[in-house]
């Protein structure tokens, strides 16, 4: 029973155990998928917001480049218009600035290949103009003033600005959906982002409060077991110590032992005083003992199957003690074999039925010898009271003649004496072979017992004209010749005291009786009892004197009114004793007496 | 093996007294079972070797009339208990004065005078036999055989049997079943220990 | 009447007993010889004696010293040349287990000796009757019981 509950708990606790381990696993996992797009997310983000940065850096330089060309132009033309060398100055200075500003704009290109084309192509522009703007310059320098030349150069130079004004209102335009473009990208994951990295977060948020409390249930329930087991530990041994049994754990496969803390107790040690082998426990086994303990020990180890065995136990204080164990093989669930075996203390119990069986020996003797000297008594005193009798009949038949009426008188009454001390001990006789112990219960015919009796008796039912009526009776387990004698002391007696004048009428009456209807002294015994009833139209007896009837010589008329020694009825309650049933008595005066006897089932 | 055996005694009787009227050489008529007239005077020393011939077999000579008459009482008793029960006549005492044609108070006297007992004792003894052998060799039942003798009960029958043997049927019935018990036991121990004889083994 | 004498034989080894046996067969009108023993083995011997008549009607107490009346009955029903001898058991008081036992080992009678002289003269005399009933009338011997 314990094994199993044993087993079950392994087995959900490794399945906790591998549930907590797969959820642990689930939950690594996740965090590190969870950081791993979180950062990736970030990155992108940043990348995004550096690029939309570097886009309108872009956008910024190319129109500062192109205002820059656009102040070159007008430096130029301003120098062709006033000849100021200022203007000059400013123009070349515009020019540097340009050509500065281009590189900028290379060293900050996007990557954006069609972008680059633009730039290439602005670039082809640029240096066309300032071209122009060189030629112009030439054209205007004071030497020859080409004026067709110079309206030519300046409207071509004009022309490339525009186109160049085109261009950078392309690149601009490009860059400006590019950007818008990333923007939407970026809005986009800056939109998403968040919110995936929130929904990932309650998910792994909601996983771990799940194994948080299953991990708390499993532990709230391993605290309970625990705890249990504790109360289960505690009680055993307080059981052990007020059963003084105690409790051995062999582990057949490793052979070690663990001894119960009352083992060490029931031995007279302190607990755990020595170590745990079969040798030391051996010790104190008594001497004689010692191989019921090795041979018990090693058929278990054999067949698998422990008997129970009772030997002696010398304490540490030399005191002799009896003990008796009784084991069982347990597996495991691994396949381990271990032979658990209790053992208690039965000292008492073995003292007690020492004496019980020695007091049993000689109750029996005692009974057997009574049994003797009754029997002995009985039989040896009727000898010489036979004689007695015998000669006495014989002295008075012979010589009757010579013997005066006093004489004779005083014969007469010592043979009536003696005749009644003869009865007496035939009866007692009679009893006390009721009373022996050798009761061999067979089961009978209770109605072939009731016709031997009739038989029996049939002379004085003849006599008396007597009609006996009897219901069926049961077969029962009885000792044959004393319910026959029952029946046949019970009729006798309905026979004997008979109403003057009225013919005997005897019925025997039988009913099985409900347990309910036992008669009180027998209630407790919760047995079916037979009720067999001898009921008669005689004289009849007081209520009163129910009980009286069923002692021992107890007679209810005087001494010479009816035959008998009044030993019949306690022949009869002895053997319903002897059955472990009762008889009981019914009377009213002149009408009749009705014995029950009650016979168990 | 055992086998249970059944007498004819008639039949038997008159075999062995026709065998030693023979070899006694004497020439004779038997008149029924229990009479035999000789045809011729006899010498004594002849009477007495047949007298000790059929006295091997239990068989003897009555020679006084009275024992006569006596004998033939008790043979006309045994006849008439013996009867089927449809047959029984009323009284004994008509019967008897009629089959042996005297008065039935000179019977009874010379029966009590010879055999110290009376008729009706004698009648009971008989009837209580033949309940004895009913006992023994058939399963009827102690009601059964009360009825077959004609008693007019049960207790009737039971007060006379217990009267004459002391023992109620029931109780004879089981010593009788128990001696033959006993007897068949010694017998099979006999049995097998005369093996070496080359006796049938009975196991 | 039988007309030679009825042999009895008495094993008893109570003295007054004895004497009460005498003394009815004394009494008695019926022409017997009576002849006694004192126990079993004496019983034994005086029955495998080949020179005495056997008796015809053997009356045997139970409680007897050396042997039984029991083990003698047992003995004697074995023996074939007793077999005719009818056994009566004269005891005093025995359950009626022991009757039966003693009829069912081959006693013909069984008398529980009277405590009056007067009813044992009446047995006694009832009992060599109806035996020599049965030895002349060809009543079943096996069948003769009787308990008194």
């Amino acid at each position: 029973m314990i094994s199993k509950l044993n087993r079950m708990r392994i087995m959900a606790i490794t399945a906790n155990h591998i549930f907590l381990r797969s959820i642990f696993a689930a939950s690594l996992f996740i965090l590190i998928f969870i950081s791993g797009i979180t950062y990736r997310n970030t990155v992108s983000l940043t990348e995004s917001m550096e690029w939309v940065v570097q886009s309108y850096k872009f956008q910024t330089e190319v129109e500062q480049l192109f205002s820059l060309l656009k102040d070159a132009e007008n430096e130029q033309r301003g120098f062709l218009i006033a000849g100021d060398s200022a203007f000059l100055e400013n123009y070349l200075e515009s020019r540097k600035s340009v050509v500065k500003s281009f590189a900028k704009l290379d060293s900050s290109l996007t990557g954006n290949p069609q972008q680059q084309n633009n730039l290439k192509f602005l670039n082809q522009l640029i240096d066309l103009r300032l071209q122009q703007y060189d030629l112009s310059l030439k054209y205007s320098s004071d030497l020859f003033l080409n004026q067709e030349e110079l309206t030519a150069n300046m409207k071509k130079g004009s022309e490339i600005t525009n186109l160049i004004d085109i261009q950078i209102d392309k690149i601009i335009d490009l860059e400006k959906s590019n950007l818008k473009e990333r923007q939407e990208k970026y809005e986009f994951k800056s939109f998403f982002v968040p919110w995936f990295t929130l929904f990932i977060m309650l998910f792994s948020l909601s996983v771990f409060v799940l194994a948080y409390v299953k991990i708390n249930s499993d532990l709230e329930e391993q605290k309970r077991s625990n705890k249990k087991l504790l109360i289960s530990t505690e009680s055993m041994k307080h059981a052990e110590a007020i059963g003084e049994f105690f409790i051995s754990q062999w582990d057949l496969k490793s052979n070690r032992f663990i001894f119960s803390d009352n083992l060490y107790r029931l031995l007279g040690c302190e607990p755990q005083s020595f170590e745990a082998t079969a040798e030391n426990f051996l010790k104190f086994v008594h001497p004689d003992d010692k191989y019921i303990v090795t041979n018990g020990s090693d058929s278990t180890r054999q067949s698998g199957l422990v008997f129970p065995r009772t030997y002696r136990i010398i304490r540490k204080d030399g005191e002799l003690r009896y003990f008796k164990s009784m084991g069982k093989i347990i597996t495991d669930s691994r396949g381990n074999l271990t032979h658990v075996s209790v053992a208690k203390d039965i000292t008492q119990y073995q003292l007690n039925n020492i004496a019980l069986e020695k007091r049993n020996q000689e109750l029996l003797q005692s009974i057997s010898e009574l049994e003797s000297f009754n029997h002995v008594a009985s039989h040896d005193l009727q000898e010489p009271l036979r004689k007695i009798q015998t000669f006495i009949s014989r002295i008075s038949e012979k010589d009757n003649l010579i013997m005066d009426e006093k004489s004779k008188e005083y014969f007469a009454r010592i043979q009536a004496s003696v005749n009644r001390m003869r009865t007496l001990i035939d009866d007692l006789l009679l009893y006390s072979r009721t009373t022996k112990t050798d009761k061999s219960f067979e089961r009978t015919d209770l109605n072939m017992l009731l016709e031997n009796t009739i038989q029996e008796l049939s002379q004085q039912i003849e006599e008396k004209n007597a009609v006996i009526h009897s219901e069926n009776l049961p077969f029962l387990k009885v000792i044959p010749f004393q319910i026959q004698q029952l029946f046949y002391n019970l009729i006798s007696n309905s026979l004997k005291y008979s109403k003057e004048g009225v013919a005997p009428v005897i019925n025997v009456n039988c009913r099985k009786l409900e347990p309910r209807e036992n008669p009180e002294i027998l209630s407790e015994t919760g047995r079916n009892y037979y009720k067999i009833s001898v009921s008669d139209n005689g004289m009849g007896f007081e209520q009163d004197y129910a009980k009286k009837v069923f002692e021992l010589f107890n007679r209810l008329h005087p001494k010479g009114d009816y035959p008998g020694t009044g030993i019949g009825l306690s022949i009869c309650k002895k053997i319903a004793e002897n059955h472990s049933g009762v008889i009981l008595a019914e009377s009213t005066p002149n009408e009749g007496a009705t014995f029950s006897v009650f016979l168990p089932a | 093996m055992k086998f249970y055996i059944k007498y004819d005694f008639n039949a038997a009787c008159k075999k062995i007294l026709e065998e030693q009227l023979d070899k006694a050489g004497v020439s004779y008529t038997l008149l029924g079972s229990r009479e035999v007239e000789i045809k011729q005077s006899i010498s004594t020393k002849k009477m007495n070797l047949l007298c000790v011939g059929l006295g091997n077999y239990g068989i003897e000579i009555i020679e006084s009339q009275k024992n006569i008459l006596v004998q033939k009482i008790k043979d006309t008793i045994v006849e008439m208990v013996y009867l089927d029960e449809t047959q029984s006549p009323l009284r004994a005492s008509d019967y008897l004065s009629e089959k042996l044609q005297y008065s039935y108070g000179y019977l009874s006297n010379l029966f009590s005078e010879v055999t110290f007992t009376s008729i009706e004792n004698f009648i009971i003894l008989q009837k209580i036999e033949r309940a004895k052998q009913l006992i023994t060799t058939t399963e009827f039942s102690v009601s059964e055989i009360a009825w077959e003798l004609n008693y007019s009960s049960v207790a009737h029958f039971c007060t006379q049997f217990k009267g004459v043997t002391g023992l109620t049927p029931t109780v004879f019935q089981r010593i009788i079943k128990k001696r033959r018990k006993l007897l068949n036991e010694e017998t099979d121990n006999e049995m097998i220990v005369d093996t070496k004889n080359n006796k049938i083994k009975d196991s | 009447m039988e007309n030679g004498p009825i042999h009895i034989l008495l094993a008893d080894d109570d003295e007054d007993d004895r004497l009460f046996f005498k003394d009815v067969f004394d009494e008695l009108k019926i022409n017997t010889v009576v002849n006694m023993v004192n126990d079993g083995e004496e019983l034994m011997e005086y029955l495998s004696r080949n020179d005495n008549t056997l008796p015809h009607i053997l009356f045997l107490d139970l409680n007897m010293p050396f042997k039984s009346g029991l083990e003698c009955l047992i003995e004697i029903k074995k023996m074939n040349h007793l077999k005719d001898l009818a056994i009566a058991i004269y005891s005093t008081s025995a359950s009626e287990k022991e009757i039966e036992e003693t009829f069912v080992n081959g006693a013909n009678i069984y008398i529980k000796k009277p405590s009056d002289f007067g009813t044992l003269k009446k047995i006694l005399s009832e009992v060599i009757t109806i035996n020599w009933q049965y030895q002349t009338s060809g009543l079943n011997r096996d069948n003769f019981l009787m308990s008194i």
